[in-house]
């Protein structure tokens, strides 16, 4: 091979690579571009788990005496959407239940994988009616090797001025602790 | 590694296609002429793959377009980036667009064998077009919206179907829902399909025919891959550096306030169609929309015909330049119009004004579900300036303007209201000179009233010295926002002035004369207790003729509140507005 080969075929070479760069370059600037913004959810933190504000449910007298749990709706006086701030929207809904002068709230959604939970009123017992968990008026489970990997989620609850309020959150499904959905 | 390989090329057949892909011969050597088509199709898979991320983000409907473009464009990290490089992309194209056809032309490109490609290729450019105007709408900003209503009138031009035709893409007849979700599908779904197409007859007529050499030929043959797809990476990387220049200079696309039918805005179309639009200046809707268009069909479609001879082809080549030169020249005309209109500039300037406006109400309050627009209609600084231009700007000014910026025509003939009842305000009106000048009372009967002739106009020179503290005490009644009250004792030893207690005024020149602050007689020029308050601002413009104000000698300021011209609400809003900020 002679000189004059030698600098062709570097010649060359460095054509395929700034050509292969450049094409490259060119081919996933594109995807590039939009990289940040479709990884945005995961940059941020949703929900409230700093500070979770206090929803008004219902009036106190309004709970059965006996401790028989009762279903209502969670209406949030702030709701943020995107880009859509809403106002007095119902976000959920719990099971109240009496105990003396407090009150116990479970979230209705099952912490298994998030389907609603019944009351079921002949066994005095909560079921789950996708993967058949069943929990017991406290909460706990009562299924063995119940699909559910902890009981029914609660909440904090005060009653003021004789209403009911509770700090509405949602958890991470599926996992042994009962962690905040952020 | 070569296993995996070996056993796809034995089930697929991929290396073949490879080799017939980048082997391509081309005659002559790998030239710069020669990049445009990859340029083009490199633009073109950047729209394809930013719109479809955009998508991720857009929500086309009346109440969620702007807002969901809003979110991306300043919650979204990145989105603003995402958003620029496909809006600087679609301004790219277009560029390119006309590069390659002038190549073509220029290079008799477009002659047999090729005209079926030729045509194809015009197809193409013309639904790039209807990507670009159907991308205009779609943020549902004041610009885009009464754009496409221009563009979208047009349509109805066509004899027959037009109405037809203009009701279908709007989906109705007025802009709504309905018009962002055709649109959108147009310019996500429709249109991409087409393009996507055509480009594949595209480059298959291309490669059938071959490239087309242009003589002489500067080096000997080579192949596509890699001497020539150098070139063309090279190219596209420079299209790229200087989209993203732009993106990052102008810090992302543009985004004006919100769409709304009944806050004027003045349609422009985007630059590269400003040629058109100022052609319908002096061309009926109907050359415009039809005529034009089919004889530019039509003469595209007889080029290839009318350039197998060589003087056809200079002619053609003539038209071009000649077409590409006028669209300059309207380009430049419009561009210098608008330059000159000093209404023009002031409404650019309040759509800007707006657009900030909205987003510091939505970083305070968020946007409620009825959209971004309400938050303007509602917001009490909006409200003013625009009741201010509607009912107030024909007499008074602003600043000198209508309140909002505009210049206006009508002459001056009340006073100027920028600081109304502010110690300068006042120091100023008490001056004979000023008070007497189109600034203040200039243009009214007033002009030639007691005040002026026989008061302001015999003040000695020890006297107007002493109208500042006059005018501080007057503005302290105000209570505006943005002055400081006077503490007790000052104000004492003002009223004492006022009252000319210590007789410093000549008899017949004291305020209290005829004027009155805190007491029960009505003298007979405007009582001036609480003068340029809020409650005596609210009054005065419900009812100037009140017998504390001007009385029967009220001249020619309509009573909003009286004669139900304006709600009370809408007064309030009209008096906080006035009296929120100093003159600038």
């Amino acid at each position: 091979m002679n000189d004059s080969d030698q600098e062709d075929t570097s010649r060359r070479k460095f054509i395929r690579v700034a050509t292969i760069s450049a094409s490259a370059a060119c081919g996933l600037f594109p995807l590039a571009a939009g990289i940040p913004a479709l990884l945005d959810p995961v940059t941020k933190s949703f929900g409230n788990a700093g500070n979770v504000p206090w929803s008004k449910v219902a009036p106190f007298v309004s709970l059965p005496e006996d401790g028989t749990p009762a279903k209502f709706e969670v209406v949030q006086e702030k709701v943020v959407d995107a880009w859509t701030t809403y106002k007095d929207v119902p976000v959920g809904a719990v099971y109240l239940t009496r105990r003396e002068k407090d009150v116990v709230a479970f979230n209705l959604k099952c912490p298994h994988l998030g389907c609603a939970i019944d009351f079921r009123k002949q066994s005095n017992d909560y079921f789950c009616p996708c993967h058949n968990s069943s929990f017991a008026l406290d909460g706990s489970i009562t299924t063995e090797n119940s699909p559910s990997p902890r009981p029914m989620d609660t909440m904090e609850t005060k009653v003021e001025d004789g209403y009911v309020w509770i700090r509405f959150q949602h958890f991470r499904p599926n996992i042994p602790e009962k962690t905040p959905l952020s | 590694m070569k296993v995996i390989f070996d056993w796809l090329d034995d089930r697929s057949g991929y290396r073949n296609l490879l080799h017939e892909v980048l082997y391509e011969k081309v005659p002559g050597g790998a030239r710069w002429r020669y990049v445009w088509g990859s340029c083009l199709t490199f633009a073109f898979f950047t729209q394809v793959v930013t719109g479809t991320l955009l998508w991720m983000f857009y929500s086309p409907s009346a109440q969620t377009a702007w807002e969901s473009v809003y979110f991306l464009q300043y919650q979204v990290w990145g989105g603003w980036f995402l958003r620029g490089v496909h809006h600087y992309m679609a301004q790219a194209m277009i560029v390119l667009l006309v590069l390659h056809l002038m190549q073509v032309v220029i290079d008799g490109a477009y002659r047999a064998p090729r005209e079926l490609n030729f045509w194809f290729g015009a197809l193409m450019m013309g639904v790039t077009l209807a990507l670009s105007l159907t991308g205009y709408l779609l943020p549902w900003d004041q610009k885009g919206y009464w754009a496409t209503a221009v563009a979208t009138n047009l349509m109805a031009e066509v004899p027959w179907i037009g109405p037809a035709i203009q009701k279908i893409v709007v989906g109705g007849v007025e802009y709504g829902h309905h018009t962002l979700t055709r649109f959108f599908a147009l310019h996500a779904g429709v249109l991409p399909a087409m393009l996507v197409g055509l480009v594949v007859i595209h480059i298959y007529l291309f490669r059938k025919h071959g490239i087309h050499v242009k003589e002489p030929r500067p080096k000997r043959d080579s192949y596509f891959w890699p001497d020539q797809i150098l070139k063309d990476a090279i190219a596209c990387l420079a299209i790229l550096l200087a989209v993203v220049g732009l993106t990052l200079y102008f810090r992302g696309a543009p985004l004006g306030p919100p769409a709304d039918p009944a806050n004027e805005f003045p349609a422009r179309p985007e630059w590269y169609f400003l040629f058109l639009f100022q052609l319908l200046k002096y061309v009926p809707a109907f050359w415009g929309a039809v005529i034009i268009p089919a004889f530019l069909v039509l003469w595209i479609f007889a080029q290839p015909f009318i350039g197998a001879t060589r003087p056809g082809h200079q002619l053609n080549i003539g038209f071009w330049w000649t077409l590409i030169a006028g669209s300059i020249a309207l380009t430049l005309l419009a561009f210098a119009e608008d330059r000159a209109n000093l209404r023009h500039a002031a409404a650019i300037e309040e759509a800007g004004w707006q657009a900030d406006r909205v987003l510091s109400i939505v970083e305070d309050q968020g946007i409620p579900p009825a959209g971004a627009v309400t938050l303007l209609r509602k917001d009490p600084e909006n409200r003013g300036r625009n009741l201010f231009a509607a009912h107030c700007a024909s007499c008074h000014r602003y600043n000198g303007h209508d309140g909002r910026g505009y210049p206006v025509t009508d002459e001056q003939s009340a006073p100027e209201l920028a600081g109304f009842a502010s110690v300068e305000w006042i120091t100023k009106l008490l001056t004979h000179k000023h008070y007497i000048s189109a600034e203040y009372f200039g243009g009214t009967a007033f002009k030639d009233g007691t005040m002026a002739r026989k008061v302001l106009a015999k003040y000695t020179p020890e006297e107007t010295a002493l109208l500042p503290d006059i005018a501080r005490l007057l503005s302290d009644m105000a209570e505006l926002p943005y002055q400081e009250a006077l503490d007790d004792e000052e104000r004492d030893e003002l009223l004492a002035l006022f009252y000319n207690d210590d007789s410093v005024f000549q008899d017949g020149l004291a305020c209290i004369e005829c004027h009155d602050i805190d007491s029960e007689e009505e003298g007979h020029a405007p009582d001036l207790t609480g003068y340029g308050s809020n409650e005596w601002t609210v009054a005065f413009i419900k009812n100037p003729e009140e017998e504390r104000f001007y009385g029967d000698e009220n001249d020619r300021m309509p009573c909003y509140g009286r004669d139900a011209k304006l709600t009370d609400e809408e007064i309030q809003i009209l008096s906080n507005w006035i009296r929120a900020k100093p003159a600038e």
